[in-house]
């Protein structure tokens, strides 16, 4: 700092030397002139005598003061009118009339400027300043940082705002040292101005030439810039090849379909088209039956060509968060060996036709639901054994499942024909079953070897051990303890854990008998209600019926431990005219079961109505020649509004049924007394036979 | 189910025109608004029946080919470049409200049919169809 500021001072010392040696010049010079003027005022007065040039003078100035009105006091008029033709006559009074006006030569130096400034300062100027103005708040600080620190720079000036340059720059340089501006600081300034001016005008030019160009320009740059030609066959080839342009199409068409299913017009008017428009909701498609509130109706059929063809449905599930999707699991289709043998599709509702997702396996998919702890996992059992799961998030081409179990003696080795998912959000297990009667415990994350291993076999009164299962039923209350039913028709308890007087595995004190074929589903109902029935459970079977049965809770029989094997009988057999694949409680309706048969149709039942004949009966509308069987069916779990069927051919169908059957707004508690009333009435006419 | 071919995209693409009620539709490229891939829509160019989705010569499916020819066909060229044009600039309004925005879908309903935009990063589906009977 010190050498910087000797410097400078020396730097104002010499100035100073400098500005008082031009002063000494100049009072030299104005010596020498006056002298000189003095003389030639002498031989002037001897020509013309001063009086009548005075007169003159007066004579003008009354008169400009006519003409020009108040400004007559001003020097400004005088000095412009003061050559006047006098004047002009005689040389030698310019001289003398020099000094005359010699008072008011400094007014006359500072008037030019003025003027100037005059010529400077019209229209366009102020106005371009105030052009660029949106950008103040970002000028106002930034030029202040920048004065402070650093020379200016002719780019960054040129987006300064004027008004505030030209306010700035003398306010904020006077009060300084004015002798640190050096004159190449003010003509740098000067320069930067000038330069300001011109790219300012530059800019109102354009912008006042940019209206007129402005249309044209943009729509040939448009028609420049959307060249809307149609790509030539190597390009379109290569575009088309690419993974983005792959997953593109495919997401972008998924929308597209989506939207084009909506079939609710949001711009419709009522007002205009609301009678027209009423008459067609009866004769949807479909099936309806009976009164309004059991009306069974069709709303969607889901096949694919390329992937259900040729494949029997064997698993139905929908999506326990969004009640939208559907899984359905295929079979195998022989005639096309090189494709997987199993699959399965996530139909939505609001996309007919194209699956959400595809998932594959190597082995036939036997059965399969979605993760009720995890909306993106899809748990399935295969014909080899395996139990596999399926992520949804997967990007992968083939979709293979993410997990699978091992083809190994300590897993399964017979089809899976059932498995359910016990235990909390925390804690959680798949359970699965194979048709040799070993039952595993897996944890979801990791698939390498079960958890527990347990292997059911008969009990004594038996010709064989073996037992072979083909579907398993855990009640909603208890994880531990869960109901197999057996290819010879009868269904056994059965505890995974050993419990106080019983063993882990089939209890042999008790078993449920009255199928005489084997048993092709269970179901537990699903307590939701005031009453709980969660002990009552619906079985199907080969041998044409469907039984209710009332479970024993596991502490019961211990008790009665000693008098030996019991039998229970079901509470009331529904005798169909057909096999009945499967049967399934309602989420919501106490009393409602839906049942799927082999001649194609599902039947809904109510238990508080009627226990002889179905409620609505409904049958998948044709797609081919043949009526095919149905295998599974299963209720949309939110509101058990929906329920979906599938069978041999492959088609998955979603019916909707009436109010009476299904939603949320018509339980009433009276069905769950009902159905305990016709529960304990059952229960004292089979104990009482 | 991910195409893992471009014939599979391809019939994607063929399946999605030929649902009822749709009028054509154009795959463009986002950048440049070259037109990938079109169906129902003319060209003044004679290549583009040739990157047709749909083979124009035995046009026959019912629900594709008929009486929209009345209803007047523009240039896939003409419709090219106002959706491209057209999503440009909702693309500008969007970024205008929100710096870190896009556009994901567009609808817009006209008396006559709707457009369905679909952009994407690299690529824009339109489909045109007919508005639902209402």
């Amino acid at each position: 700092m010190d050498p910087a500021a000797k410097a400078r001072k020396d730097e104002i010392a010499a100035k100073r030397a400098k500005l008082a040696e031009l002063k000494r010049q100049r009072e030299l010079r104005t010596q020498e002139v006056d002298a000189s003027r003095q003389q030639a005022a002498e031989a002037a007065a001897l020509v013309a005598p001063r009086p009548s040039r005075a007169d003159h003078r007066k004579d003008l100035d009354s008169l400009i003061s006519n003409l020009v009105g108040n400004r007559s006091s001003s020097t400004g008029p005088r000095d412009s009118s003061s050559p006047a033709p006098g004047r002009a006559s005689r040389p030698t009074s310019v001289v003398s009339g020099g000094e005359n006006v010699d008072p008011s030569t400094p007014p006359t130096q500072a008037h030019p400027p003025a003027v100037v400034e005059q010529t400077l300062s019209i229209a366009p100027l102020t106005i371009v300043y105030e052009a660029p103005a949106d950008s103040q708040p970002e000028t106002v600080t930034y030029n202040r940082a920048v004065q402070t620190s650093e020379p200016w720079e002719p780019q960054r000036d040129r987006s300064l705002d004027s008004d505030d340059d030209y306010g700035l720059t003398p306010s904020k340089k006077t009060p300084r040292a004015s002798k640190r501006l050096s004159r190449r600081e003010r003509e740098r300034d000067e320069e930067l101005r000038q330069n300001i001016r011109k790219e300012v005008e530059e800019e109102l030019k354009a912008a006042r030439q940019l209206p007129a160009d402005d249309s044209t320009a943009i729509t040939t740059a448009a028609q420049e810039s959307v060249s809307a030609r149609i790509l030539t066959d190597e390009e379109r080839n290569a575009e088309e090849s690419s993974a983005d342009y792959l997953a593109f199409i495919e997401r972008s068409t998924k929308v597209a379909e989506r939207e084009l299913e909506e079939k609710f017009d949001v711009l419709k008017d009522y007002a205009v088209k609301g009678l027209e428009d009423a008459e067609d909701e009866d004769d949807g498609s479909g099936t309806t039956r009976g009164k309004k509130g059991r009306r069974v109706r069709e709303v969607a059929q889901f096949f694919d060509e390329r992937w259900c063809s040729k494949r029997c449905v064997s698993d139905i599930a929908f999506s326990p968060k969004f009640s939208e999707l559907i899984l359905a699991s295929y079979t195998r289709n022989s005639s096309a060996p090189h494709d997987p043998d199993g699959i399965i599709q996530v139909w939505n509702m609001h996309t007919h036709n194209r699956p959400e997702y595809t998932f594959t396996s190597q082995s036939d998919i036997l059965t399969a639901k979605f993760s009720p702890f995890h909306p993106n996992y899809i748990i399935g059992g295969c014909y080899n054994g395996q139990v596999m799961v399926w992520d949804t998030r997967d990007r992968s081409a083939a979709r293979g499942p993410v997990q699978k179990t091992p083809l190994t003696s300590s897993g399964h080795t017979h089809p899976v024909y059932s498995l359910d998912i016990v235990g909390t959000q925390n804690a959680n297990n798949i359970i699965s079953c194979s048709t040799d009667g070993v039952v595993c415990s897996w944890s979801i994350g990791m698939l390498t070897q079960p958890q527990e291993y347990l292997e059911l076999t008969t009990p004594p009164p038996a010709k064989t051990e073996d037992m072979a299962p083909t579907c398993i039923a855990f009640p909603k209350s208890d994880p531990t303890y869960f109901l197999a039913g057996t290819e010879e028709g009868t269904i056994y308890p059965c505890h995974r854990y050993d419990r106080a007087g019983a063993k882990a595995g089939v209890d042999a004190r008790l078993s449920y008998r009255g199928h005489a074929a084997p048993i092709m589903s269970l179901d537990f109902h699903p307590t939701r209600g005031d009453i709980d029935l969660g002990d009552l459970v619906l079985s199907s079977s080969m041998d044409w019926g469907v039984r209710l049965w009332k479970s024993r809770p596991p502490a019961a029989n211990a008790a009665n431990s000693v008098s030996g094997a019991q039998s229970a009988t079901a509470l009331i057999e529904f005798v169909r005219e057909d096999v009945v694949y499967d049967a399934r409680w309602s989420p919501v309706k106490p009393g409602v079961f839906a049942l799927v048969d082999g001649g194609g149709g599902v039947e809904f039942w109510d238990l508080n109505r009627d226990v002889e004949v179905p409620v609505a009966r409904a049958v998948p509308s044709d797609r081919g020649p043949l009526k095919r069987s149905l295998n599974k069916v299963a209720w949309e779990p939110q509101e058990g509004k929906r329920t979906a069927v599938g069978g041999l051919d492959g088609v998955v169908t979603v019916f909707e049924v009436g109010a009476e059957l299904g939603g949320l707004e018509g339980v009433r508690s009276e069905e769950w007394t009902g159905v305990k009333r016709l529960v304990g009435r059952l229960e004292g006419a089979v104990n009482g036979r | 189910m991910t195409p893992s071919a471009p014939d599979d995209a391809l019939a994607l693409l063929t399946r999605l025109s030929q649902k009822p009620g749709v009028q054509s539709t154009l795959v463009l490229s986002r950048e440049t608004g070259a037109i990938v891939r079109t169906s129902g829509l003319i060209s003044t160019s004679s290549r583009a029946n040739a990157n047709g989705t749909l083979p124009t010569s035995d046009d026959t499916s019912e629900s594709y080919g008929n009486g929209r020819k009345e209803s007047g066909i523009q240039s896939a060229e003409d419709v090219a470049r106002s959706v491209w044009t057209f999503v440009e600039a909702a693309g500008t309004m969007i970024r205008g409200l929100d710096g870190e925005d896009e556009a994901k879908l567009l609808r817009v309903r006209t008396k006559k049919n709707e457009l369905v935009i679909v952009p994407d990063a690299k690529f824009l589906l339109v489909v045109i169809h007919d508005t639902p009977p209402a």
